[in-house]
């Protein structure tokens, strides 16, 4: 475990292979709910704490449920059911003790579930931080949980920047064809190209 | 029957669930390199929207209503996991290739999305049918998508060259070349419904 | 949401317009072309007619198919082959002007609505375009006075594989004699029209300034072996950190609205450029940094607002 390992990971998530921009991840939610700045930015925060949350608590069923018991194979299976119950189980409690922030971002809790960024990072996770036959890297919990995070934040930049110049779109005279999604993937495409300069990144 | 057939083809172009109700976009954009990995990826999909769809529509009397969608994630987990084991063992390149797309097909919306709006409300024979129509047109789209790509992208298609001195844009196989061309077809989809209607 | 700001009556044209602000520009630029074809010989002057051509000649045929307005004498379409031109090396294949310039035309910027909406500056988008596609030929570079003779070495490529021996003179690096892309070689020239531009007020100099400070401070504190020692001149003089930040980043469509906003660009863009140059893997990364802040403009805008008088802060 080290320190350059953290800035790595780091880099990689948010600008290199964003989960947006670069895995395709979550794409569905990019396009469709970033025509505003606020409620982007409330969905993005919902991301990023489902994708940490559920980080670590897949890479603890990993490495102490399914790789002793072997089990791996059930991994798919397992990871969905985990992250749905642990995000109905979050908007349960935030409905009960913050209904104001359930009014920020409840809807788009259960979107969440099928989101794909979160059960894409949490298999990431299980793919790179553990060797093939199963066992887990030193430090593999840190850095799978500091993954959810980035990977949180990598939707987080895509989500606010991509908002942003849909709002100010909708002041511009798009060609009818291209309205809404089809300028939306332009746009990302243009953004991922950007995004290219960070290739080969090294520290 | 007339019926059943009818929602065979709607998938195709009418409600594909690509173009028309974009659906299941992350798949189709990450692996549409090549049009054997868009063929692998549309086949292992629709696989999962048949047997998924019909055995939803068997079970959708006895499922209650309150869990009912993490009782379909658990349907739709199970074949994917057959799925990926089976790839794993027989198609081990192919496997590589699609990496973790392959068990992401159970977030895939299509999967999840036909379950809720048609198995649990139809008959078995009718999600059969609706199955096999949105597996076909999400893999003829994906096809399309990965056939573009594949032959700008590296100038081949299924692994043959096709020109004698072409210079590839390496751009259109890399993810932003996948946003584009997912752009501008679909801009080209909405220009053709414009001048129909 | 209103961006555009009108104060009270009365009001007096200043007799300024869209197109002669796009002919000036040209205008200014046209000494580092000059420059930049006598360094690397005809084929760099093909290139800029091939991709001034192209840009003019899609912009006529969209207008002209989807029935809008006929602008092309506004002088963007020209100005924007060309700066790809000035951001392409002197021999490339004919067909790469070409190709830039229709992406940057057709998908930058006549696919947001035309002049005036665009998000992404077209030429860099263009060029960043050319450069994941067909990336071999973006980095072969003539080499100066010696038209025939390639070379696949810019002084900030030789840095970055760890080959820059010699020490290039600063002077050469002024005027332009090195390696590179036509139009970004010779400062001198960009200086003089950039200057040009600045006394007449069209460019203000909060981004050129902050882009090439941040630029230069941070390259001076991680660009050498120890802490403070990088050679912060060589960063500013080569590359196209001085055609960027003087006539790309400047650009009225694609950069913020308010001084605030423009500093925020300006620092951005220098980070990104040092960032990239020092740790990435490109030699370059101008024209990334300013692709990169065009698409963070938006949200810069959102909250470098001017506050209208008497209301609250969102």
């Amino acid at each position: 475990m080290n320190a350059s390992m953290f800035l790595t990971i780091f880099i990689s998530a948010v600008f290199i292979n964003n989960v947006i921009l670069s895995r395709f991840l979550g794409l569905c939610s990019f396009i469709a709910i970033s025509k505003e700045t606020r409620p982007a930015l409330a969905m993005s925060l919902a991301v990023m704490f489902v994708t940490t949350m559920s980080s670590i608590i897949t890479w603890l069923i990993y490495r102490f449920l399914l790789i002793p018991f072997n089990m791996a194979y059930l991994r798919t299976i397992s990871f969905i059911l985990v992250i749905a119950t642990f995000v109905q189980l979050v908007e349960m409690i935030i409905r009960k003790f913050a209904p104001a922030l359930y009014r920020f971002f409840g809807i788009y809790l259960p979107l969440i579930t099928v989101n794909c960024a979160v059960l894409g990072v949490a298999v990431l996770n299980s793919d790179m931080f553990f060797t093939a036959d199963g066992k887990s890297m030193s430090g593999g919990f840190l850095y799978a949980a500091f993954q959810g995070i980035c990977v949180g934040l990598g939707y987080t930049l895509a989500m606010l920047l991509m908002s942003a110049i849909r709002e100010r779109l909708e002041l511009c005279n798009v060609p009818k064809a291209l309205k809404d999604f089809p300028l939306g993937f332009i746009i990302a495409s243009i953004m991922s190209m950007a995004f290219m300069g960070f290739n080969g990144f090294r520290i | 029957m007339k019926n059943s057939f009818k929602e065979l083809i709607k998938g195709l172009i009418h409600e594909n669930p690509t173009f028309v109700l974009m659906l299941g976009l992350c798949p189709t954009l990450a692996v549409s390199i090549s049009l054997i990995n868009g063929l692998g990826m549309g086949v292992a999909a629709t696989f999962v929207i048949i047997f998924s769809n019909i055995l939803i529509a068997a079970l959708k009397d006895v499922i209650p209503d309150k869990v009912r969608i993490p009782c379909y994630i658990v349907v739709i987990a199970t074949f994917v996991t057959i799925t990926e084991l089976v790839m794993k063992a027989y198609f081990p390149p192919l496997n590589r290739a699609l990496g973790i797309y392959v068990p992401l097909i159970v977030v895939n919306c299509i999967v999840l999305g036909r379950a809720e709006a048609f198995a649990s409300k139809n008959k078995i024979l009718n999600s059969l049918m609706d199955g096999i129509g949105m597996g076909i047109g999400f893999t003829m789209a994906l096809l399309l998508i990965s056939g573009i790509r594949e032959l700008l992208g590296s100038g081949k298609l299924f692994g043959y060259n096709v020109f004698s001195n072409f210079e590839p844009m390496l751009i259109i196989a890399m993810p932003s070349g996948a946003l584009l061309v997912i752009g501008l077809l679909l801009g080209f989809f909405n220009f053709l419904k414009g001048r129909k209607a | 949401m209103s961006k555009l700001i009108v104060p009270s009556s009365p009001h007096l044209h200043s007799g300024e317009s869209v197109s002669r602000i796009m002919w000036t520009v040209i205008l200014c630029l046209i000494p580092a072309g000059a420059a930049g074809v006598i360094i690397f010989g005809l084929s760099a002057l093909w290139t800029i007619i091939l991709a001034v051509v192209s840009a003019v000649l899609c912009e006529w045929l969209i207008q002209a198919l989807t029935k809008r307005k006929i602008s092309v004498l506004d002088g963007s379409a020209i100005l924007t082959g060309l700066l790809l031109a000035y951001n392409l090396p002197a021999q490339v294949p004919f067909w790469i002007p070409i190709i830039g310039a229709i992406f940057s035309i057709s998908i930058a910027k006549m696919a947001f609505g035309g002049l005036g909406q665009n998000i992404f500056n077209p030429a860099l988008a263009g060029r960043v375009f050319l450069m994941a596609s067909w990336p071999k030929y973006l980095t072969i570079f003539t080499k100066p006075f010696n038209y025939d003779a390639v070379t696949s070495a810019t002084p900030l490529a030789l840095l970055k594989e760890g080959k820059l021996v010699q020490h290039i003179p600063n002077w050469d690096l002024f005027l332009g004699i090195r390696g590179g892309c036509i139009g970004e070689v010779c400062i001198i020239a960009l200086l003089a029209g950039a200057l040009f531009l600045l006394i007449r007020g069209y460019i203000s100099w909060h981004i050129p300034v902050s882009f090439i400070a941040t630029a230069g401070l941070l390259t001076w504190a991680f660009g050498g072996k120890t802490f403070f020692s990088g050679d912060w001149i060589f960063h500013i003089l080569s590359g196209g950190l001085i055609l960027g930040a003087f006539f790309m980043a400047t650009d009225y469509v694609t950069s913020p609205l308010t001084r605030k906003g423009h500093l925020v660009f300006g620092i951005g863009c220098g980070a990104l450029t040092a960032v990239i140059r020092l740790w990435g893997g490109y030699p370059e990364g101008v024209s990334y940094a300013i692709l990169i802040m065009n698409a963070a403009t938006p949200l810069v805008d959102r909250y470098t607002k001017n506050r209208v008088y008497g209301t609250k802060i969102k």
